[in-house]
Formats: structure tokens, C-alpha cells, sequence
């Protein structure tokens, strides 16, 4: 049996074609705010999985260091160290800052970790760790700077030793790697005119010695849950598993993100879907004619709906085809991370072909109303 | 006693219902047999495609006795299922405007129906190049619609017609569009087809010049046949 579909779309392959195209880009975009979506929990992830720590020690009551502000006399780390089950104590800092970068402003975040202890919380891709802790930086590559590049930075300049990959913050600004007490002094260090004013006013100048978090590691056998009980009771500190930790960075630090790109996701498909419908519905009415001599010498309802319902689904998948690769081609483009997995991509193949179904409803219910007598002459 | 391949006993067909009812058919009466050209003649209005479509089980009638190829097809209601079946098993169509389908090419366009019937690809393309031979445009089997004369045009809507070897051909106006030449060339081309193929064939026409070429002449005025005229 011949194929209708396949022969209409052959006569005016052009025009498909381009419509599908149209669609495509709506689909691509689909594709990339899903992506965009996976960037954000893959990015938000990427500082606590290379800090890879059993438990975070952070201010009592807040969900610090990402979602909350919190603030931790870093010698805490000394009674920590004496919990029974505690391996490793590492107090940390984190730090948005703005440098320049070839006279641009850029944001980035910084964490301030011991250089001594051994302990490294990044992935260097090239160069070397800090050995000193004075004036040495890692940065990550997304900053632009080179190895031995200059970077001022509060009252000191200091120097790229080192750099990660594609390390970003939940906010997708690069990282940047400092000496701790480098970076309590950036955070947490006054001005000189305000030590002066505050000595004249009879206070005291608040210590440097402070930090965002003190991350543990355990020995080997001991539940982080019951230690962090341990802890809180006997530091009133509040304390966070590393799955915990997970789960208020994708719940409660990025969820009212991702709700906004589900809803944006979701008003694109709608919208996808209300303009395959237009489509087909157009092309329908733009073979009236056809359909009335078809039924006219005979041709049965499932001859005109399949038709119809053919190329609305060769429509999706076309569209779908050209969004994949408008996907993949801008996704480098973008400025955050976009992470296009084959699972989404499936899922939203699926989606398409059901709303073509859909969307060629409406054609398919006017075809099926043409009167074929419209094609006799009166 | 022959047996007519189209009766039609006392059909009307009234559109609207009340005050705005129109009857567009009074009570028609006639009888077709196979082999026969029958014209259907008169003004713009006079319900000659009413009675064509009621012929070709498009309209329903609104009363009457409608029996195509000795089936009762309609006694005061319709009495078969599918009329879409018995168009394509039974009846062929040209229009004035010959109506291919614009996106198949002529071979295409003739096999459709027969292959909707059930007939195979090859067999179907096989007849198809029959009529197209015989037809005298074999040569356009590639073309498209959009490639093709007003003449070559409306001899592929006949090959179309007949591919599915109906009993009954239902034209309307088929030489409208064509020039006074090929007009006359198309409707000697039906006859001969009515009377070596044993078709009937019923024309709806305006042009008086082709009468002479029918067998009968029905006059339609306001619904009624008021004149059976024999050549």
C-alpha cells in the first residue's frame, strides 16, 4: 500500500524539513534547561565530593557551610580530634570573591584548607599543591589564569602553583585553592583604619582564627551517625553526614532552582506540543481537498489517519533529532555546566511522540470531518 | 430482462427541516444499465450534483429507493455499512478539475484505489499501465500531477476511474476545464470506455455541443427530471 505520509512529506520535503527544524529548537532547548538542571546538581556536588568527608561540624542550628552561614572557632578542631571513632580533623573556610582576571571582573569561590595537614580537597589537573603557605594559589581553569600568573588578592598578590578542572561552586563560579589562615585573614581580618577605631572605641578586634566548617574523616567501623550524635551532644554543634550534607545542597540549596527549570520545562513542552499541533493542524487544513477526493473514491478513515498521525510523529521525531543536536552543539556554549545524559534524552523522545500523538488529534478529527462532496463541483 | 445497474425510484432529498427546508431533488425516477452514457443537463442550482452524489451513496437521500448494481443500497434508510467500500469496489470518479492527488505521481495516483481494495502492488501497477497505455499516456507513469497537461490531466483521472474495473463511472463536468478539441476528445474516450468496458456512465455537464455523444440526456430543472431525451 502506498505510503500517504511519506509521499506529502516528499513533495514538500523543504517546508517539513524546516518546520521540523522549528520544533527542534524549541526541543533543543527542552533538552538543554534539563541539562542545565543535571549542571546544577552535578556542579553543586563537586566541592563536597572532593572534600570527601564522613561528617561536617558546622554552627549549631544552621545548615552551613553552603546552604547557611556558619562560623566555628577553629580550635574546636582540637576537642573534636579527641571523639572516639574520629580519624582526621580539617577545619575549612569558603569565600566568594571578585578578582580580575586580564582587567575583567570575575566571581569566584575560595577555600581555605591546611596546607600541612596533607589533606587536599581539590583534583589537581596540572602544576603542583601549595608547599608554602604564603602568596601560593590553585586555581581551577575556568578563571582563565596560567601557571605563574599574578592574582592580588586582598593585601597580597599571589601566585597560580597549581590548577584544577572544571571545579565550580553550587553557583558554578570557579574554585580557587588558599592557605587557611591566607584565607581567615581574607574573610575574617578588619581593615587597619577599623582595628584603630575599634582600639579607640575600647573593644577588642574579633579573632581570625574562625572557620566555615571542620570536616571529619573516621576510622574505619564507626557509624558517622552515631559520632555525629556524640558531637552534638557535647559540642552543641550541629552536624551533618556527607548524604546529608548531599541532601541540602540538591534539596534545599538548588530545589527552588530546579523547580524553576521543571516549570520552564514543562511551559517549553506545552508549548512544543500546542505548536506540533498547530502545525499538523495547518497542514491538515492545507489538504482539505485531498482528503475529500480520498474519501470520496473510497479511501478508508484509517488510510487518512494514519496519514495524519505519521507525519506528526515523523515531525517529533525529526524535531527531536534536530534539538539532540542543537542540544549538544550550544550546551559547550554555555557559561554553567550543561550535562545531557541519554536517559533524559530517551525520557524526552518518548514525551515528543506522545504529544505528536496528541498534537495530530485535532487534524485527524478535521480530516475526518471533510464533507466528500466538497470535491465535486457544484 | 435487462437489469439496471443504477435505480432510482421516487428519490428526493429536501436539505433543512421547517420553513427553511429546501428540496433540492422531487421525487426522481429513473432507471441505468450497464454500457449506457447518460448526461445530466441543466442549469447551475437544478440539483444535478445532489443527484450525483445521491448516486454515488455520498448524500443521503431523504426518501426513495436507491438500488445500485440490483443491492437496495437505500430505502428510506441507509442500508449498508460501509458506502466508502462500495464506492471503491464499485464506483469511479472525474471531476472537473481532474483532482489528482498532487503529491503522488500518475502511476501512483491509479493504483491507489485498487490497492486500497486489497490488490497487490504488482498487480495493481500492472492494470494501472494497462489504462495508462490505453489511455495514451503511458510516458507520464513518473510524472506528477503538476508535470501534466489539462488533457493528459483528465485522461489519468479517467485511468483512475477505472482502475478498480467499476461498474458505474460518476463524472462531473470532466471537460469543463478543457478546450473544445480535447473536450470532445475526452468524452468520445468515455463512450468508447461505456460501451467496450460495459460501464455506465453518468456526466454531469453544461455543454450541449457533447450531447449528441450520450445515449440519454437527463434535464434536472428544480429538482425535478423533466425531460428523458434519447440519441
Amino acid at each position: 500500500m502506498i505510503n500517504l505520509a511519506q509521499r506529502d512529506i516528499a513533495h514538500s520535503l523543504g517546508k517539513f524539513i524546516v518546520t521540523a527544524l522549528g520544533v527542534g529548537m524549541l526541543i533543543g532547548v527542552v533538552l538543554i534547561m534539563i541539562g542545565v538542571y543535571r549542571g546544577m546538581v552535578h556542579d553543586a556536588m563537586i566541592v563536597p565530593n572532593d572534600i570527601a568527608a564522613d561528617l561536617w561540624v558546622v554552627q549549631k542550628d544552621t545548615l552551613g557551610p553552603f546552604a547557611e552561614n556558619s562560623r566555628l572557632h577553629e580550635d574546636l578542631k582540637y576537642s573534636l580530634k579527641g571523639f572516639l571513632g574520629v580519624d582526621e580533623v580539617h577545619p575549612i573556610t569558603f569565600q566568594s570573591l571578585q578578582i580580575l582576571q586580564a582587567k575583567k571582573p570575575i566571581r569566584v569561590f575560595a577555600l581555605g584548607y591546611d596546607v600541612f595537614s596533607g589533606y587536599a580537597p581539590y583534583t589537581l589537573n596540572v602544576g603542583r599543591s601549595i608547599r608554602i603557605p604564603h602568596k601560593e594559589i590553585i586555581v581551577d581553569t575556568k578563571t582563565g589564569f596560567k601557571l605563574g600568573d599574578s592574582i592580588p588578592l586582598g593585601r597580597e598578590t599571589y601566585t597560580v602553583v597549581g590548577m584544577t578542572h572544571k571545579a565550580v561552586s553550587s553557583g558554578g563560579d570557579p574554585m580557587v585553592y588558599l592557605d587557611l589562615h591566607e584565607a581567615q585573614e581574607l574573610q575574617f581580618l578588619f581593615s587597619n583604619e577599623q582595628l584603630r577605631n575599634d582600639r579607640f572605641r575600647g573593644g577588642n578586634s574579633v579573632s581570625t582564627a574562625t572557620v566555615n566548617t571542620i570536616v571529619l574523616t573516621l576510622k574505619e567501623g564507626f557509624d558517622p551517625k552515631k559520632v555525629a550524635r556524640e558531637i552534638q551532644r557535647w559540642k552543641h554543634q550541629s552536624v551533618y553526614t556527607q548524604q546529608e550534607q548531599s541532601d541540602i545542597l540538591t534539596k534545599n540549596l538548588i530545589e527552588r532552582s530546579a523547580k524553576q527549570i521543571g516549570m520552564f520545562t514543562v511551559i517549553l513542552l506545552i508549548v512544543s506540543s500546542v505548536i506540533i499541533s498547530l502545525i499538523i493542524y495547518t497542514m491538515t487544513i492545507g489538504k482539505m481537498k485531498e482528503i475529500a477526493i480520498l474519501k470520496l473514491i473510497g479511501a478508508p478513515n484509517i488510510i487518512i489517519t494514519k496519514m495524519i498521525g505519521q507525519q506528526s510523529v515523523l515531525l517529533g521525531i525529526l524535531a527531536f533529532i534536530g534539538g539532540n543536536i542543537f542540544a549538544n552543539v550550544s550546551a559547550n556554549f554555555f557559561p554553567k555546566t550543561v550535562i545531557l545524559i541519554p536517559t533524559d534524552a530517551l525520557k524526552l523522545f518518548l514525551v515528543i511522540i506522545i504529544v505528536s500523538i496528541l498534537a495530530s488529534l485535532s487534524g485527524i478529527r478535521t480530516a475526518l470531518r471533510v464533507d466528500p462532496s466538497s470535491a465535486i463541483g457544484g | 430482462m435487462k437489469k439496471p445497474i443504477i435505480s432510482m425510484q421516487s428519490i428526493s432529498k429536501t436539505y433543512g427541516t421547517g420553513d427553511s427546508a429546501v428540496t433540492a431533488i422531487k421525487e426522481a425516477t429513473f432507471e441505468i444499465y450497464s454500457g449506457e452514457t447518460v448526461a445530466l443537463l441543466g442549469p447551475s442550482g437544478s440539483g444535478k450534483t445532489t443527484l450525483i452524489t445521491m448516486i454515488g451513496c455520498i448524500t443521503e437521500p431523504s426518501m426513495g429507493k436507491l438500488s445500485l448494481n440490483g443491492e437496495v443500497v437505500y430505502d428510506q434508510k441507509w442500508l449498508i455499512h460501509d458506502e466508502r467500500k462500495l464506492r471503491r469496489e464499485n464506483i469511479g470518479f472525474i471531476f472537473q478539475a481532474h483532482n489528482l492527488i498532487p503529491f503522488l505521481n500518475v502511476l501512483e495516483n491509479v493504483t491507489l484505489v485498487s490497492q486500497m481494495n486489497g490488490v497487490s502492488t504488482k498487480d495493481s501497477n500492472a492494470k494501472a499501465r494497462e489504462l495508462l497505455d490505453y489511455l495514451g499516456v503511458k510516458d507520464k507513469e513518473n510524472k506528477m500531477p503538476s508535470q501534466l497537461s489539462g488533457g493528459q490531466s483528465q485522461r489519468v483521472a479517467i485511468a483512475r476511474s477505472l482502475a478498480n474495473n467499476p461498474k458505474i463511472i460518476l463524472a462531473d463536468e470532466p471537460t469543463a476545464a478543457l478546450d473544445g478539441e480535447r473536450a470532445l476528445s475526452v468524452m468520445q474516450l468515455l463512450r468508447k470506455l461505456a460501451h467496450e468496458q460495459k460501464v455506465a456512465i453518468v456526466v454531469v455537464t453544461h455543454d450541449e455541443r457533447m450531447l449528441p455523444l450520450f445515449d440519454r440526456i437527463l434535464r434536472v430543472e428544480d429538482g425535478m427530471i423533466r425531460e428523458v431525451q434519447s440519441n
